[in-house]
């Protein structure tokens, strides 16, 4: 409307040559050029076509509108003042339409006027040229914009390749997230008598927290930090679960545990890369803790009788993965501890969590804990509160493991493994051992003959039981038979801890004897009938008298000897009490423990 | 700058010195820090005065530069370091492997 002379010079149409930057894309950038006056469409479209761009000319705002959908034009040169809907109107309608991708509107105007000019801005268009145009200046705009088009073009599609590297990262990262569970899954953790805390993200922290039960009873923990964040930090766990429970419920000690670990951590991580840790072994029937710490913040014990810090375990060890096995020591300390008490483990990130002023929580403050007399039953709740209030807003405490287990000797395994093969059809079979002193002092062969127990005959249903026989014979035939230990030692106050350091003496010293143990197997109808034999070189006991004392019930010790008896059909001594034979029968279907 | 480097005139002593926090993000400039003139330096010396805090990767990255420098036979000194710093280096056994002062 009421355009001055459309184009300053119409012979300057001629020098406008296509550039190298507008013609260097694989196809010419495409302008939707809208204009009511023909004559000054006609114009623009030819400077434009000489320029070497292709060009969409129409005559109406609702033209624009339509043509910029069917047309998907990279640039458009917008008339302001149209009948109808306007420049302005067409261009919010485009802006819509182009949602999150960069489309350049430039206004085309005869107006003047400052404030009008800063209003097609105002209105959603990038730019302004006023008429008359001049062929340079608008070639010289449209390079602009191809280059700030393309520059948009590429962050728009790093950004969306990111997001979707995001995506799947975080898919991937869900799915080992899945994995991890599944394998760090320990029954062990539900036990009533555990209370923990771990972060949602612990796996990808490196934290790794176990707990199993060995098939005598004795419950085992494992407390892990890898360095460092991520998969990588993660990556170790699986082996590491896989170790700890395997050889738990196969009954091995910890210090083979450890020891096992460690050789498996040592050839599968890189240098720099280690696991620091705690494993723990409580047998709350006997009142013993034993536990190796290599790396990991001290396990403190707050005695339930005096409520106060009753012991601690310091780390000695290095950590698991960064010694050969060989120079790893992986003996336990053992203390003993009484029903009620409780065990704390818990990550650095207890006593290094900070508030806001950066100041540490402190290995002091959470000891302060354990030294107020609170009940045994609310401490571990009293922790985790200090620790909020001590944070305050400052961080979330998602890089804290907290573990709390009470000596409950009522406690036991709360899953059975329910994967359990059925055992094998019986058959007739025989093994026998026969140990040293000598082998007896470095070693224990339990979990050896359990393992060619269970895999002979496949009686993993009845492993609970066969283990608690096996186990109480060849104990009595160690610890009375070959060590001449005196039970009555264990009914003293600290008589436990006193009697475990004696036999851990005396077994160190241990200069002749042998331990036999036999072990056959017959059908028995439908099932089998396994009898254990085991029979030491020691002087034997007085078992008639102990049986009638029993019978009785007025035996302080023995107690092995009614637990035998209630799984088994028979249990006989003979010779001078040091060969014991006890016979367990079992059936299909029966013994799901 | 996260660390500063000096090398004795003889060159035979590399004193590194880490400020802040002592992390995984000081990696690469660790790394280039002993690598640097290496052949010649017999003696390190890790300066945490300036160092607030240490994490487990940092740890790590202690274990690779000692197999870096020898093993077993490379001499490494941490000066010092603040209490904490100590104490995890300790309850790691580190000071069975670097001469903690």
């Amino acid at each position: 409307m009421n355009a001055p002379p459309a184009i300053k010079a119409a012979t300057r149409l001629a020098d406008v040559a296509p550039t190298e930057m507008l013609m260097a894309q694989s196809q010419p950038l495409k302008i939707l050029v809208v204009d009511d006056e023909a004559v000054f469409r006609t114009l623009l479209q030819n400077l434009l076509e000489k320029m070497g761009l292709q060009v969409v000319a129409v005559g109406s705002g609702a033209e624009a509108v339509a043509s910029f959908m069917h047309e998907q034009p990279d640039m458009v040169l917008m008339d302001v003042m149209m009948p109808g809907v306007d420049g302005y109107q067409a261009t919010e309608y485009i802006r819509d339409l182009s949602g999150d991708s960069f489309i350049p509107i430039i206004f085309i105007t005869a107006m003047s006027d400052e404030n009008e000019l800063a209003q097609c801005v105002m209105r959603g268009g990038n730019d302004f040229l006023t008429k008359p145009i001049n062929p340079a200046v608008l070639q010289a705009k449209i390079e602009a914009f191809s280059q700030l088009r393309r520059l948009y073009k590429a962050v728009k599609s790093q950004r969306d390749e990111l997001a979707q590297h995001n995506h799947w990262l975080k898919r991937e990262y869900e799915i080992a997230e899945g994995v991890f569970a599944k394998v760090m899954h320990s029954s062990g953790l539900n036990s009533p008598n555990i209370k923990y805390m771990l972060s949602p993200q612990a796996i990808f922290n490196g934290d790794l927290l176990l707990a199993a039960y060995r098939p005598s009873g004795e419950l085992h923990l494992m407390l892990g930090d890898f360095t460092g964040h991520g998969l990588s930090a993660a990556i170790g766990t699986i082996p590491v679960a896989d170790i700890f429970n395997g050889m738990t419920a196969k009954g091995f000690p910890i210090p083979e545990i450890v020891a096992e670990i460690n050789q498996k951590l040592q050839r599968i991580l890189p240098r720099g890369l280690f696991l620091a840790a705690a494993l723990m072994e409580l047998d709350a029937k006997n009142h013993k803790l034993s536990a190796w710490v290599g790396g990991v913040p001290d396990i403190l014990i707050y005695g339930a009788e005096h409520k106060a810090l009753a012991g601690r375990f310091t780390s000695t060890n290095f950590p698991l993965g960064i010694m050969e096995t060989d120079q790893l020591d992986c003996h336990v300390e053992s203390m003993e501890v009484r029903p009620g008490d409780r065990i704390f483990l818990y990550t650095d990130g207890v006593p290094e969590a900070r508030n806001s002023d950066h100041a540490l929580f402190s290995q002091a403050r959470l000891e302060q804990c354990f030294n107020d007399g609170y009940e045994p039953s609310v401490l571990y709740e009293r922790i985790l509160w200090e620790l909020d209030q001590f944070r305050g807003t400052h961080e979330q405490s998602d890089d804290v493991t907290l573990i709390e287990v009470t000596v409950d000797p009522s406690a036991n395994n709360p899953q059975a493994p329910s994967n359990a093969l059925a055992p094998r059809p019986p058959s007739e079979w025989s093994a026998s051992f026969e140990f040293s002193a000598e082998s007896l002092r470095g070693y224990d062969p339990l979990p050896m003959m359990m393992q060619v127990l269970l895999e002979t005959q496949r009686l993993h249903q009845h492993k609970q039981r066969i283990y608690m026989v096996l186990a109480e014979l060849f104990l009595n035939a160690l610890e009375h038979g070959l060590l001449k230990l005196d039970s009555s030692l264990k009914e003293r106050t600290g008589g436990f801890g006193e009697y475990y350091q004696e036999k851990e003496r005396r077994l160190a010293q241990l200069g002749v004897g042998r331990i036999k143990v036999r072990l056959r197997h017959a059908v028995n109808g439908s099932g089998g009938r396994l009898t254990i034999r085991v029979e030491d070189t020691g002087p034997g006991f007085d078992f008639q008298q102990r049986l009638e004392q029993l019978e009785k019930n007025q035996a302080l010790h023995g107690r092995g000897i009614t637990m035998i008896r209630s799984v088994c059909e028979s249990l006989d001594y003979s010779g001078a009490g040091n060969a014991a034979e006890a016979v367990y029968p079992w059936r299909f279907g029966d013994g799901s423990e | 700058m996260a660390l500063t480097r000096n090398v004795s005139a003889d060159g035979k002593v590399v004193t590194i010195k880490i400020n802040g926090r002592f992390d995984f993000s000081v990696h690469q400039e660790f790394r280039e820090a002993y690598d640097l003139g290496r052949g010649k330096a017999s003696d390190f010396v890790l300066d945490f005065a300036n160092t607030e805090y240490i994490d487990s990767a940092a740890c790590g990255m202690l274990l690779v530069f000692r197999d870096a420098v020898g093993g077993n036979s490379a001499n490494i000194g941490i000066v010092n370091a603040n209490h904490e710093i100590v104490k995890t280096l300790t309850m790691l056994q580190f000071h069975k492997m670097f001469k903690i002062a």
